[in-house]
């Protein structure tokens, strides 16, 4: 084994083991990450789709907490970050209209928009905006809190951020209190039939509810499933680019700045562990590197079954995290086209009706690609970006070699019934789907959220109830991932709380 | 003129009010119950819709009433007598069976035949499942305590609650939360493998919700078959002598002998209030009577929204109250049967007869089901909990002939187009012809049979929305949110005005909590 030239290693370049590496760093630890594609970044990784263009391969959008960017000095490395979302979110209607929404205070637009379906609903907007934007906070507030072991023993020590979170939401207010705490576990279906009349408005915003996870409008959970993404958008549409280097190099950056190292094209095969305590890794090769400390920014089912291995754990752990749901659903297809495409500028979704959305869904209860798919398309220039869901990961009929075409032509046939020019202009299409998710960016049962956000898998039940605090059962051993308790979607949240976990130290 | 005064008025001869009713009166109070139709009972009667035969028409195990309930009516000696079911068993399409008796032995050599895997895992499952049920049992007989209030009442019920958390081990709570969380399916599929055995376990957590089991938040009704308490030992479902009519005729006697008076076709208009309290009901024919409180046990959408006059409840309440999800997703095939249903999977007269019969394959197959209601029609496939209850209770129906007790879901209460004499029928046949697959000669048996959609439900027993369980059971209508955040405990925002029946905590089901803490909420206040 070489010599411990590093005492962390942190196991995956997505944007949480960048976090988390750079926290480190900074801290004055010597940090090597190692990564197993050519390029760092993870789900963000600058991959090209075609070598003439750039285009965001998986997510459109992402932006890390602003206490992040500020700890990590990264508009120094080159990130430019908005402060507010401005971008325009559009719901393609079937008869030809569209419904535009931004969720910038006092924008005229969105109230005439609305305006045109319902007086009423329109009048509402403001304040559903001012309250989701208050229960975004308040959650971004409950992922900035570290959930305490339920030990009767720790629970007043470690109970006592719980309690002031708790505080805080009775601090919204009566009202707003009760109707947090009710949202969380209701339906987009309900929750937006509270608010609004008009079915166009409701399933544009259930659309953001059901986004990236395997969850019907009609699912319990997809009120919280709704604050969650518009938390991590700032709203209801992508943010629109704001130039300046991007979220990865930034952060590359921030890490060697502190003096830490990164590897890439350097897969990690086995988690070294001895008498329940972490000792390094091996990458792919055999070299074996040694580290007194390992954070894993891969989702806890890879980590823990894969890299560290059952052997290693104990037995009703290595159950639990074998029933952790990864479910993915989403396969993206790309088309690129001639600059002809006919799309207006925005984030675009197909989501006429809740009823249409939940149709979609249920596609995925039967292993399953939805014929009538819920779609959310960006543009880039010349590259159409389609997000399709459901597209199940283990499909019941066929496989996905097979079923590509079948993604590839749904999508462009529905996306065509909206745009007449849009067939004529591709000149390319590449997809990929919930198995290569898998294969080739390393993601469990092509789940991007290293996990399903859904209501048993979320707080101090994230990654597994009693595990949410980054540990595991082996010493030394971390997990900083999208996986945990704060992670899943863009945010960088579950990477900041894995490092201040690891820099108070102390063991369980 | 008033035609009488009383201490307590209850609105509604239902199971909880009852026993409201009963405690009252066992405290020394004069009570009065108001019922709307000539029989006693609510959704827990029992009637001969077909002469010479009975049926438990709505309602027809009981598992979950009270223990303490029992002795202290002591119900027995008014006529309660509880025979346990002792089987469940799911026919299989291939002509099989899939059965759990309640002999242990017994089931796990039935499961090994199909699943060693399964087997092995069913005790361990049944132990896990048992202890988070005692663990949350408590929760039942607790008054939920008001999140938001500073009052010296709902904090010490806060303490109270945290108290009760802190008894439990770790383990507990977080296998507690997960199961209020989960999708039954998910659950399931981490301990079996079996189809007909996830299918029909995962049944009885979407009974009487609008959900399908892979929907998050419907493990937590699989506990309420480890809820269960027949003389004292923990037991899934039993039936009651005369059908679950049985119950709540032994609580109508309990309470007379008690001094409660109850009178039927009496139908409340609405309550009178003087001075912003709450003082008396006037009847729809004009008679009124004078209380001093007055309990409703009625649902919450008739409770606060046609009983009371809206302005003397604040707006918000109103609001919340509209919004209480009230959907019903329930049908209910009763039939009047010339001779025993045949099954071809298990020929013969067998015990299979005297337990409950599933029709649950698998898990997909209730999910499709569930499918078909949320898009407004009734399942075509749908899940079937059968019973004969004449094979438990010889009484129900005339010598060699019988009753079946059929719970269909789904069948959704805003069907399209909504429901009407042909919609009807048709859901009927759909359940006979399902039943048929497995049992051929029941067709030609039936002498007659009684179809109740959740529109039926509403009208007969007076249930808004036709859900049996007042209210659907999801998370945010439960525990401090039933029926509205504030007001989950017993009290309403009119004073005087008391709330006890399903639409409040702990839920629905025949358990009578509702109406026993109801009743001791009233007595705590009482000036």
């Amino acid at each position: 084994m070489s010599a411990a030239k590093h005492d962390v290693i942190v196991v995956g370049a997505g944007h949480n083991g960048l976090v988390t590496a750079a926290y480190l760093a900074k801290a004055g630890h010597k940090v090597l990450v190692l990564e197993r594609a050519e390029v760092p970044g993870g789900q963000l990784a600058a991959r090209r789709l075609w070598p003439e263009v750039e285009a965001p391969v998986l997510h459109p959008s992402g932006q890390l907490r602003p206490d992040i960017v500020r700890d990590l000095d990264l508009d120094r490395h080159g990130l430019r970050t908005a402060a507010t979302n401005g971008g325009a979110y559009v719901s393609l209607l079937p008869d030809g209209g569209s419904l535009r929404l931004t969720t910038d205070a006092g924008d005229a637009g969105t109230i005439e928009s609305i305006g045109r379906m319902s007086a009423r609903d329109a009048a509402r907007w403001p304040e559903f905006v001012a309250f989701m934007n208050g229960a975004a906070a308040f959650l971004d507030a409950a992922y900035r809190t570290p959930m305490p072991r339920l030990l009767r023993s720790e629970l007043v020590r470690e109970g006592l951020p719980l309690a002031s979170l708790l505080l805080r939401l009775r601090r919204l207010g009566r009202e707003d209190m009760f109707r947090v705490m009710r949202s969380l576990s209701m339906s987009a279906r309900e929750f937006t039939e509270e608010w609004f009349e008009s079915e166009p408005l409701r399933a544009a915003i259930g659309a953001l509810a059901i986004h990236g996870v395997t969850l019907g409008a009609y699912s319990a959970g997809t009120g919280f499933t709704l604050i969650h993404n518009w938390l991590n958008r700032g709203g209801l549409a992508h943010r629109p680019s704001t130039g300046g280097a991007s979220l990865t190099d930034a952060l590359v950056a921030a890490v060697s700045a502190g003096g830490g190292e990164l590897r890439t094209s350097c897969a990690v095969e086995r988690i070294l562990v001895d008498k329940q305590q972490v000792q390094g890794v091996r990458v792919a090769g055999g070299e074996e590197i040694a580290a007194s400390l390992v954070v894993s920014a891969a989702d806890p089912r890879t980590t823990l079954l894969g890299l560290v291995g059952a052997p290693e754990l104990p037995p009703e752990f290595v159950w639990q995290a074998q029933s952790i749901r990864m479910r993915g659903t989403v396969a993206k297809v790309h088309l690129l086209t001639d600059g002809r495409h006919g799309l207006p500028e925005g984030t675009l979704v197909v989501a006429p009706t809740l009823k249409y959305l939940e149709q979609a869904y249920d596609a995925s209860k039967y292993g399953e690609i939805s014929e009538r798919p819920y779609l959310e398309v960006t543009t880039a220039g010349p590259v159409v970006s389609v997000h399709y869901e459901f597209a199940s990961f283990a499909l019941r009929k066929g496989d996905w070699q097979d079923e590509r075409a079948t993604l590839e032509t749904r999508a462009i046939d529905m996306l065509a019934s909206f745009a007449p020019t849009l067939r004529d202009s591709i000149r390319g299409v590449q997809s990929i789907t919930p198995l290569d998710l898998e294969q080739d960016w390393g993601l469990a049962q092509g789940d991007l959220n290293h996990g399903q956000p859904i209501l048993d898998q979320i707080f101090f039940m994230r990654p597994l109830p009693g595990w949410s605090d980054h540990r595991t059962p082996v010493e030394g051993l971390y997990l900083c991932g999208s996986g945990v308790h704060g992670g899943g979607g863009i945010s960088g949240a579950s990477g900041r709380n894995a490092a201040r976990v690891m820099l108070k130290g102390g063991g369980r | 003129m008033s035609a009488g005064r009383y201490d307590a008025i209850v609105i509604g001869a239902g199971h909880n009010g009852l026993i409201a009713a009963a405690y009252l009166a066992r405290a020394g109070r004069k009570v009065l119950v108001l019922e709307r139709r000539e029989v006693v009972g609510g959704a827990a009667v029992t009637e001969e819709i077909f002469p010479g035969y009975r049926f438990t028409e709505f309602s027809y195990v009981v598992s979950l009433l009270r223990p303490e309930i029992i002795r202290d009516l002591e119900l027995p000696k008014h006529g309660l007598k509880i025979l346990p079911l002792p089987s469940t068993v799911t026919p299989l399409d291939n002509g099989d069976y899939l059965a759990a008796w309640d002999d242990h032995d017994l089931t796990r050599r039935e499961l090994y035949r199909h699943s060693p895997r399964d087997a092995e895992a069913a005790d361990e499952y049944s132990r896990v499942m048992a202890r988070a049920a005692k663990a949350i049992k408590p929760i039942l007989g607790l008054v939920p305590p008001d999140p938001s209030s500073l009052s010296w009442r709902d904090l010490r019920g806060l303490l109270k609650l945290g108290q009760y958390g802190a008894s439990l081990s770790e383990r507990e709570i977080y296998r507690i939360a997960k199961l209020v969380t989960q999708s039954a399916a998910d659950l399931l599929d981490e301990w079996f493998e079996l189809d007909p055995l996830k299918g029909t376990k995962s049944a009885s957590g979407i009974i009487g919700t609008f959900l399908g089991p892979r929907s998050p938040g419907t493990a937590y009704v699989l506990l309420h078959h480890y809820m269960g308490e027949i003389d004292g030992a923990f037991r899934a479902w039993g039936f009651a002598k005369n059908g679950t009519g049985g119950v709540t005729a032994a609580i109508a006697s309990s309470a007379r002998a008690l001094g409660v008076e109850i009178r039927t076709g009496a139908a409340v208009d609405h309550v009178v209030v003087r001075n912003g309290r709450a003082c008396g009901v006037a009847l729809e024919n004009g008679d009124d009577f004078e209380a001093q409180v007055v309990m409703s046990a009625a649902d919450p959408k008739r409770t606060f929204l046609q009983f009371v006059d809206r302005r003397h409840l604040p707006g918000e309440f109103v609001t919340a109250i509209e919004r209480f999800r009230v959907r019903g997703s329930s049908g209910k095939v009763n039939i009047a049967l010339s001779e025993l249903p045949q099954f071809t999977c298990l020929p013969g007269e067998g015990p299979l007869h005297r337990g409950a019969i599933s029709i649950s394959p698998s898990i997909d197959y209730i999910e499709r089901a569930y499918d078909q209601a949320k898009y407004g029609q009734f399942s075509s496939q749908p899940y079937i909990d059968m019973i004969i209850p004449s094979m438990i209770d010889r009484d129900m129906a005339p010598p060699g002939h019988h009753v079946a007790s059929c719970f269909v879901q789904y069948a959704p209460y805003d069907i399209e187009g909504g429901w009407d004499d042909a919609k009807r029928e048709a859901f009927g046949e759909t359940v006979i012809a399902t039943l048929e697959r497995y049992a051929p000669n029941i067709r030609r048996a039936i002498v007659g049979k009684q179809v109740i959609t959740p529109q039926d439900i509403e009208r007969i027993a007076g249930i808004t929305g036709g859900n049996i369980f007042h209210g659907e059971l999801l998370l945010h209508q439960l525990f401090f949110l039933r029926p509205a955040p504030q007001w989950a405990d017993f009290r309403t925002p009119l004073p005087g005005y008391y709330f006890g029946a399903s639409g409040a905590h702990p839920g629905g089901g025949v358990m009578g909590a509702a109406g026993k803490l109801a009743a001791h909420e009233i007595l705590k206040d009482w000036r």
